[in-house]
């Protein structure tokens, strides 16, 4: 078992562990792809990889140099993987991006990264890249990646390629070797584009050292017994990182889709999978739903199950220093607190057994009733919805980190699932609390009682995860890096048990639950024209869609008298819409009004900005009531 | 010997009992269907070293725990009673969670629920006649009537007994929804009533705790605790595959006690049924809590072997039924080795 344990395929850089994981798992499926309901085909490590090798080789008689940027556009898919293993393999990096790319992203990304082969996904996708040619000097090859589909003049085949790769191996072509051998952990291993908050996309350089130092630090226990389930996009760093882990230790990654998940998380059995909070929220609907949709005397079995999970694993959770502790207590209140907790769990222990056993297994059986762990991030899990899971036993370890952190920062694992936090560092990770405008360290801080815990201020990390910078943008990497010291943008906390807790962004951009980001300064910009709107400022920061709060003109509030309401609703539609260049995500479904105007030195800075968390604490209630009938929704809950 | 004054159970209380065992047994029946009989003949090896553990080993160690701990000839058969059941769905439940072999579980439960109405009397002929002659003495020596041991009797409720399982199998047949919802009744029931006949002899007969000598105690404990450890390593010896191992240990050692709970009722007489019941209660109470330990023990110790066995049949199921995954050498425990081959070829489990 310690073998077991024992197998991992490491490196200096991806090339390397990717070759190591074709020796010591040879034969093992290291990913499979779905044809229909319960029929996967499989593909095996040294399979992949020799097709990988044959591909490199074929790349570089394209004239692939070392350290060049491949584009690779597309979503998870198995020829995916093969065109990274090709990409590695040959010394270069690549720079992906989704099915879902604009024509504009695409002109920028592939000129900025100076790209001169790219992948696609898709005949569409290859008819599109081919269309902006004559935008893209750079650009001399198209490699389509799906083998069906007429491909337009001028595109290559990733089948032929491979192909052509094999018989250059075969007459002694060992060029991919020589690569290889050159390759530096400092050199990328990818480029990735983030939609930055200046509109302009960052391309985000992470090295061979970075990916390498995630598969060391991230303590998932993963196996070649395990099963991975992909269902996010893999251009996205943190899947990616996920898919790494599962080849260095030889488990099989399936890949899924929004549209069958339900039926592959029972056909998989999947062990760990990579998620993200809406998946979870849809998981919670869909599970209550068919606890309604059940006979009357197993609602009441599951509700009786799901009161007795919930009061014995919050006392489980306690006794195991796996509470969210923001305050330090005094020795009176832990005792007291030990003690009932003590007694609880007792209590509840004999009726918790029972109803685990016979209520709640059937309930994780819906995802397959194998999870060690899912690990989401990319959002902040609502509160009821990560407590639902983890007190059904379905552990959802929430983790944090951004692309520039490649990307986990902090994850919580079995042993430190604090619900409401994101877990304690990963190792040799450094973070520190500090104040947004003086830019004061916080915490850690020795001249403070408890070295500055449950102090508020913008996260930093340092550690081997940082990335080396923004590809071609000193200044954007001078104002993100400082002595190595990488500034998220994100507000946080450590708590007594020292956890990370994230409470919200200090930049500006919003991140529905959807993943979609948003700017909300554009929107705003476009509100405050109006001559209603004194102020605006956009919300919707893990929600399902943005909305807006108003602060109105004051001429307008006078003169207007009862009809403010519509005719503010009438100017929001008019100003934000889709004919006015917004995209669909960016439409603001709700707005409130504020009667108290912003201060200047409160909600204003001096410069008058909008200090977002301020006016988001004050208004939390009225944010809410703008999302109620959602989480209402929500809430019917057990 | 230990005195009951009055009844151990009330008419009431009997009649919840009975209630009980009608509810657990339609329960248990709910959650069978006939293929469960018949894949008991695919497991042929499995099948014949549960066999052998659960009539042969069991009812030997009742027996020795009763001369071991010198119990009085009324409790005495009430040990070899409990130890001569067959399995219950308890077993299957557990069997699941220390990541047993379900089917296993399953296919012994069924089978040996039939094979009772035969090795129940044959068993208790042959190791209970000892007790029943020293009571028949006893009883004669105060002038009331002989004691024999009522087989017929015994038989009868055997029979009784699988009437609500029939039944419940009926009901499987026309609607699963209702029967799983039986089933899951029927165990939570089993528990109620359990605790509340517990409860209810604490109120009337106080002092009977602690009149218990502390022999018939560990008699109660000890018979699940010896039947997980010699079916163990009775499976472990004839090296059936490390999960029927487990499914085996369970099965030995956990029993269906609602059917003591009839037989007692049913086919012997006062003061006798009191004086035999008292036991197979403890017994019922005990065996939960030893077999969550010993399931949670079995969950650390199989958790590779289960993995291998999960992933490979899910590799079965996905890339189709002639698949075989390659494990590397340094991935397989020792006693797993030989039977990855057949664990390969097995037919796809039925989910619980």
């Amino acid at each position: 078992m310690a073998g077991m344990d024992a197998l991992r395929a490491t490196g200096s850089h991806l090339a390397e562990m990717y070759a190591r994981a074709a020796e010591l798992y040879g034969g093992l499926p290291a990913f499979a792809t779905r044809r229909a309901r319960g029929q996967w085909t499989p593909v095996g490590f040294r399979e992949l990889f020799e097709n990988g090798r044959a591909l490199a080789t074929a790349l570089i008689e394209l004239g692939v140099g070392a350290r060049e940027h491949v584009g690779l556009l597309g979503d998870n898919r198995l020829e995916w993987i093969l065109a990274d293993y090709g990409v590695q393999l040959c010394g270069a990096a690549d720079v992906p991006r989704g099915r879902d790319v604009t024509d504009a992203e695409i002109e920028y990304i592939l000129r900025h990264a100076g790209v001169r082969v790219t992948f696609v996904e898709t005949a569409c996708l290859a008819q599109r890249v081919s269309k902006l040619r004559g935008k893209l000097p750079d650009l001399d090859e198209i490699i389509l990646l799906e083998a069906e589909g007429s491909a337009p003049d001028g595109t290559r085949r990733l089948g032929d390629l491979v192909a052509r790769g094999h018989e250059l191996r075969a007459a002694g072509d060992r060029r991919v070797e020589e690569r290889m051998a050159g390759i530096r952990p400092d050199d990328l291993f990818t480029l990735i584009y983030t939609s930055g908050t200046t509109g302009e996309p960052k391309g985000v350089m992470l090295t061979h050292a970075n990916i390498m130092s995630q598969m060391e630090n991230i303590g998932m226990e993963i196996r070649c017994t395990d099963r991975v389930l992909s269902i996010l996009p893999v251009w996205h760093v943190f899947e990616r990182v996920f898919e790494m882990i599962a080849v260095s230790r030889g488990c099989c990654t399936y890949y899924t889709s929004p549209r069958h998940l339900a039926d592959d998380l029972t056909d998989v059995e999947p062990t760990f999978m990579g998620s993200a909070p809406r998946l979870w929220e849809n998981l919670h609907q869909r599970i209550l739903k068919r606890v309604r949709e059940t006979h009357p005397v197993r609602q009441v079995l599951f509700h009786t199950a799901y009161f007795l999970a919930h009061y014995y694993k919050e006392s489980v959770f306690f006794l195991t220093h796996r509470q969210l502790s923001l305050r330090r207590r005094g020795a009176l209140w832990r005792a007291g607190a030990v003690a009932f907790h003590v007694l609880r769990w007792f209590l509840l222990l004999p009726w918790y057994g029972f109803f685990n056993a016979a209520v709640l297994e059937k309930l994780r059986l819906v995802v397959g009733g194998a999870f060690k762990g899912s690990v989401s991030g990319g959002g902040a899990l609502p509160r009821e919805v990560d407590q639902f899971f983890n007190y059904l036993g379905i552990p959802v370890l929430e983790g944090y980190g951004l692309t520039e952190t490649s990307p986990v920062v902090a994850v919580r694992t079995p042993a430190k699932l604090v619900i409401g936090t994101v877990g304690p560092l990963i190792p040799r990770t450094e973070v520190r609390i500090a104040d947004p405008e003086t830019g004061e360290v916080l915490c850690p801080d020795p001249a403070c009682p408890h070295g500055g815990r449950g102090r508020r201020g913008e996260v930093e990390v340092r550690g081997p995860q940082v990335m080396k910078g923004y590809y071609r943008n000193p200044e954007a990497t001078k104002a993100a890096l400082r002595d190595g010291w990488f500034r998220t943008g994100d507000l946080g906390m450590m708590t007594f048990n020292d956890c990370l807790r994230i409470v919200g962004r200090l930049k500006d951009t919003i991140v529905l639950s959807s993943g979609e980001n948003l700017e909300p300064v554009p929107i705003e910009a476009r509100l405050n024209q109006s001559p209603l709107i004194e102020h605006a400022m956009v919300v919707g920061q893990d929600r399902k869609f943005p909305a807006v709060l108003i602060v109105p003109a004051a001429e307008a509030a006078e003169s207007a008298d009862g009809e403010l309401p519509e005719r503010i609703g009438a100017e929001i539609r008019a100003r934000v819409s889709v004919a006015g260049g917004f995209k669909a995500h960016e439409l603001v479904r709700d707005f409130r009004i504020v009667v108290e105007p912003f201060r200047v030195g409160a909600e204003l800075t001096n410069l008058q900005k909008l200090r977002r968390h301020v006016v988001t604490e004050k208004y939390s209630d009225l944010i809410e009531s703008m999302y109620a009938q959602d989480t209402q929704r929500k809430e019917r809950k057990p | 010997m230990m005195e009951i004054d009055r009844e151990l159970l009330n008419a009431g209380e009997q009649a919840l009992l009975a209630v009980m065992i009608l509810i657990i047994m339609f329960g248990m029946g709910a959650s069978l269907t006939p293929r469960d009989f018949r894949e008991a003949l695919h497991r042929p090896k499995g099948m014949a070293i549960g066999f052998l553990s659960q009539f042969g080993l069991m009812p030997v160690i009742a027996l020795g725990l009763a001369l071991l701990l010198r119990l009085p000839p009324p409790q005495a058969i009430a040990l070899v009673l409990v130890g001569c059941l067959p399995g219950g769905t308890t077993s299957n439940m557990f069997a699941y969670f220390a990541r047993g072999s379900v089917a296993l579980s399953i296919s012994m439960t069924a089978a040996s629920t039939l094979l009772a109405l035969v090795f129940v009397p044959a068993l208790l002929n042959l190791y209970a006649s000892g007790f029943a002659a020293r009571i028949d003495a006893e009883m004669l020596a105060e002038g009331a009537e002989g004691f024999v041991i009522p087989h017929v009797n015994i038989i009868v409720s055997l029979l009784l007994v699988l009437v609500p399982v029939a039944a419940g199998m009926v009901l499987r047949r026309f609607s699963p929804d209702w029967a799983k919802t039986a089933e899951d009744t029927a165990a939570f029931m089993g528990i109620v009533v359990i605790l509340f006949l517990i409860a209810s002899v604490t109120i009337r007969h106080g002092g009977l705790f602690l009149q218990t000598p502390g022999s018939v105690y560990i008699a109660a404990l000890g018979v699940s605790l010896a039947g997980f450890l010699f079916g163990y390593g009775f499976a472990a010896l004839w090296r059936v595959e490390p999960r029927q191992q487990r499914a085996i240990s369970l099965e030995t050692g956990i029993q269906n006690t609602p059917i003591a709970f009839a037989v007692i009722l049913l086919s012997f007489e006062e003061p006798l049924r009191s004086q035999m019941l008292w036991l197979p209660i403890l017994y019922a109470t005990s065996v939960v809590i030893t077999s969550s330990v010993v399931t949670l023990y079995f969950r650390r110790t199989g958790r590779i072997d289960d993995e291998i066995y999960r992933n490979s049949r899910v590799h079965r199921r996905l890339f189709g039924a002639d698949y075989r995954t390659p494990y590397p050498e340094a991935v397989v425990p020792a006693n797993l080795k030989r039977h990855l081959p057949r664990i390969h070829a097995e037919v796809v489990e039925r989910s619980r």
